[in-house]
């Protein structure tokens, strides 16, 4: 029942004193007196391009009764006991309805389904989480400091990498969309965060609706501009409004924030395959805006989250390895529900230097160009040129939606080499490749669950495996020297043991099982499962950091990220 | 509606496209290194600024020149340009396609890369033929063929972008194997196996590398196979019937007296299975003979005794 209630009915502050937007504030503060007409403009579009063709309109109508009475079955709840009614009627009258009554009921479909979607920003609240999510966080990490006057420990924890300052010039030229990987439902705390921290304007977002359900998470997600996604629903027209909303907001100029990989990463694995259906309402706002003359430029900013430790690693990787990552889309029950987790987490994290990375990634323009300082596209040697050209058909600026599909999808694979390029290796994922690597090459042939089951089975020399330590950073700087990939900055300066050290104490106490613990001379592998989370991310760099006899593993390993 | 054409490129293939362009009334440029005598009202240059104003490129030169010459037109082009290339060839040991090579180079993202049975003639004399062009861009395939197509050439689609760039390259290595199989006197029946199972091999490596096994099947594979092995006369057959004669490869590449890209492609493609521990017994065993490490009948003997799967 409060589930429902908070989910549908998200809670505001009073309206006793409202905040009156000042000009220097950024777009978002400006949301909620704008809000009422980006639902209509969505309703309007999506409307207007079902009602000229009776046959489409059907259509929509069926497919959205029809899903949203097979999803109701299947909740039964209250929900359920509410709405299914309306769809099974709806669904048989749909043939018998003339065109008014059909565009009557789209219209309403529609309305209900944008507001629903449509999220609140109250500056209060903005104001208020500025000051007490570093402190709550803070507290958690370093409980005697909770009441203190102290600086919060959080910046200790979290490091912003990347051109801020160029980003802070551009925020006040045009739509900034940043498109982080993702790996965890920390994700968007810790980047607006990061985003707070660089002085950056806070962004819009998605949310999954399942993150609602949680009052406090509630209460600021919906105040702080997120928009809520209801994963459970397959109706085309929500996809639709969707897609349109963040289309609509970003031509609009308002900073925007989405996950191109659509869900965390299973793996751990760097993102490649992306979801291209935000990133393509960001490509068509860019149209958009340039048929209608208008001048508001939309950049991306590519932007890797780099954990030492991630909260959700053990559910993470086991729903991967059920079903290869696609065994539930939704997880509700993971490490991110359980707050004992959280205190856990926190704790580790605070004590260990450089344990989260923000990168951001120097940002591109909607055709993958990189940006001069003032926002130009420019070329490969540094000429500007118009962006305008892309959308241009015999000199004329279109809206042709095939063709910006096509951009998207080679916007989506430069994201997918900017991610690499700009992922930040963290201590644990290097020990983890280099531990994981001797398991493979001391069990030849054997297949990859075989070897998950060798828990506690294989101990490595320690002396030895810190000279292989020593030769895989090695690589990995020079690989960064390239610009392959980067490294934290501990990674870089640790002697080989400290790094071996600093990632099995992250591990310890904080997983259900360990991934590999100290054991007099020798390192002995716990749980190969949370080894092969943590390394994955450098399954595209393993065979350039091993030594010629280490290559068939190394080979081996690379092979898991074929088809990612 | 006449579009303006530039042509980068006055070899075999360059001509014929330039020649079928202005035979279809279209405004065309062709731009190389040395002063062409091309067939009025096609205009030709050596300055790369001739091409800033094209609307439709057409990339003609040998897969090895590519970088450098897309280095040169990104000096020229922006956003408004639609580019097609037509080479067979990939780039370097990690495999680049030429389209992620003017993708590096330029800033030119409106791409496509023609392929197929095209046989230089055929083109250039307006014969019918068919070819098969990759691209994400539906415009660009309408102003291919609106400068190419007609009763002349039928020029199908596909997204399959880097399986197009992918098959087309392989197709050379496959039509020098062919060859070989046809020299040394093997029945029909063999070279057909050589070729089907051949095709599999080549699409089964292109599939880790984002490609389609259709299009393998397809005009950019197969059906480019049966053209060389029909008689097109392209060198890579010439080559493979030198070295079945018992030439060295580089004494048949001389013979040949042209560079063929499908030997270069062949052994990065081997390396890259090798590494994914994919299985290419054709390449591998050619590979083998024409290095000398391996005899003919052993050869043939190796091939048929290996374990016969599911097709």
């Amino acid at each position: 029942m409060l589930k429902r209630f908070l989910s549908e009915r998200p809670l505001r502050l009073p309206h006793i004193k409202p905040y009156v937007p000042r000009p220097s504030d950024p777009s978002i503060f400006w949301f909620n007196s704008e809000r009422d007409d980006i639902v209509s403009e969505v309703v309007n579009r999506i409307c207007t391009a079902h009602e000229s063709d009776r046959t489409r309109l059907e259509i929509a109508l069926n497919d959205a009764a029809f899903h949203e009475i097979r999803r109701l079955e299947k909740q039964r709840d209250e929900e359920a006991r509410d709405r299914l009614g309306y769809w099974r009627s709806m669904i048989r009258r749909i043939g018998k309805m003339d065109d008014s009554e059909q565009r009557h009921v789209l219209h309403t479909i529609v309305t209900d389904m944008t507001r629903d979607v449509s999220g609140n920003f109250d500056p209060r609240v903005y104001r208020f989480a500025r000051r007490a999510v570093p402190r709550l966080i803070g507290g958690v990490m370093e409980p005697r400091r909770l009441m203190a006057a102290a600086p919060e420990p959080l910046e200790r924890v979290l490091k912003v990498e990347g051109d801020v300052e160029h980003l802070r010039r551009l925020q006040s030229e045009g739509s900034l969309v940043f498109v982080p990987t993702h790996s965890s439902n920390l994700d968007s705390i810790v980047l607006s965060q990061a985003l707070e921290i660089s002085g950056l304007a806070p962004t819009i977002y998605g949310a999954g609706k399942n993150l609602f359900t949680n009052p406090i998470i509630s209460f600021f997600m919906h105040n702080l501009g997120a928009y809520r996604v209801d994963r459970r629903i397959r109706v085309s027209l929500y996809k639709d409004i969707l897609k349109l909303y963040s289309q609509v907001m970003i031509e609009r100029g308002y900073h925007s924030l989405f996950f191109p990989g659509g869900t965390r990463s299973r793996s751990g694995m760097i993102e490649r395959r992306l979801k291209l259906g935000l990133l393509g309402s960001a490509v068509e706002a860019f149209t958009t805006n340039q048929v209608r003359r208008v001048d508001r430029p939309v950049w991306f900013v590519p932007t890797t989250i780099n954990y030492a430790l991630v909260l959700e690693a053990e559910t993470l990787i086991k729903d991967w390895l059920m079903e290869e990552g696609q065994a539930r889309y939704i997880i509700e029950d993971d490490e991110f529900s359980r707050i004992d987790r959280w205190f856990t987490f926190f704790r580790k994290m605070v004590g260990m230097r450089g344990a989260c990375i923000i990168r951001f990634g120097d940002p591109i323009d909607p055709f993958g160009n990189r940006l001069g300082p003032g926002g130009q596209s420019l070329t490969p040697t540094g000429r500007a040129i118009d962006p305008g050209g892309y959308v241009e058909q015999r000199g004329k600026p279109v809206v042709d939606s095939v063709r910006d599909a096509a951009y998207t999808r080679e916007l989506g694979e430069v994201l997918g080499q900017r991610y690499e390029q700009d992922t930040v290796l963290m201590s644990t994922q290097v020990v983890a490749h280099v531990l994981f690597r001797d398991l493979v090459q001391s069990t030849p042939g054997m297949d990859l669950f075989a070897r998950l089951r060798l828990r506690g089975e294989i101990g490595l020399d320690r002396e030895a495996l810190c000279q292989e330590l020593g030769e895989a950073r090695d690589r990995l700087v020079a690989l960064e020297a390239k610009g392959r990939v980067r490294t934290s900055e501990v990674v870089k300066e640790d002697a080989p043991a400290e790094l071996l050290e600093r990632a099995l104490n992250f591990w310890s106490g904080y997983h259900d099982s360990t991934a590999a613990t100290l054991e007099g001379n020798r390192v002995v592998l716990g749980d190969p499962a949370l080894l092969l989370y943590y390394q994955n991310r450098l399954v595209s760099f393993a065979e350039d950091i091993a030594s010629p006899d280490q290559l068939p593993a190394a080979c081996e390993i690379e092979k898991l990220g074929v088809h990612r | 509606m006449s579009l303006r054409v530039g042509v980068v490129g006055a070899g075999g293939f360059g001509r014929a496209i330039a020649l079928a362009s202005a035979r279809h009334g279209h405004d065309v440029v062709v731009w190389s290194r040395q002063d062409r005598d091309l067939p009025e009202p096609i205009r030709a240059s050596t300055d790369i600024e001739v091409i800033r104003d094209c609307e439709l490129i057409f990339m003609a030169v040998p897969a090895r020149h590519a970088v450098t010459v897309a280095e040169e037109l990104g000096e020229v082009v922006d956003g408004r340009h639609s580019m097609v290339h037509v080479s067979r060839g990939l780039v370097g040991a990690d495999l680049k396609t030429i389209t992620q090579v003017i993708r590096d180079k330029t800033v030119c993202r409106r791409l496509g890369a023609l392929a197929g049975p095209l046989v230089v003639d055929a083109l250039a004399e307006g014969r019918p033929s068919g070819s098969i062009l990759g691209t994400g861009f539906p415009e660009l395939t309408q102003m291919v063929r609106e400068t190419l197509g007609g009763a002349g050439l039928r020029v199908y689609e596909t997204r399959d972008v880097i399986g197009v760039e992918l098959a087309s390259a392989t197709v050379g290595f496959l039509t020098v194997v062919l060859a070989y199989a046809q020299e040394i006197g093997l029945d029909p029946s063999t070279l057909a196996v050589v070729a089907t199972r051949g095709m599999v091999e080549v699409s089964r490596i292109g599939q880790t590398l984002g490609a389609k096994e259709s299009t393998f099947m397809g005009l950019a594979g197969l059906g480019d196979l049966i053209a060389a092995v029909a008689g097109d006369d392209r060198p890579e057959f010439r080559l493979g019937r030198a070295l079945a004669r018992g030439a060295k490869l580089s004494n048949a590449v001389g013979e040949v007296g042209t560079y063929v890209e499908g030997i270069d492609v062949a052994r990065h493609l081997i390396e890259h299975a090798r590494r994914l521990g994919l299985e290419t017994p054709i390449s591998s065993t050619f590979a083998a003979v024409t290095e000398g490490r391996m005899s003919q009948e052993d050869a043939i003997q190796a091939l048929m005794e290996r374990h016969v799967g599911k097709e």
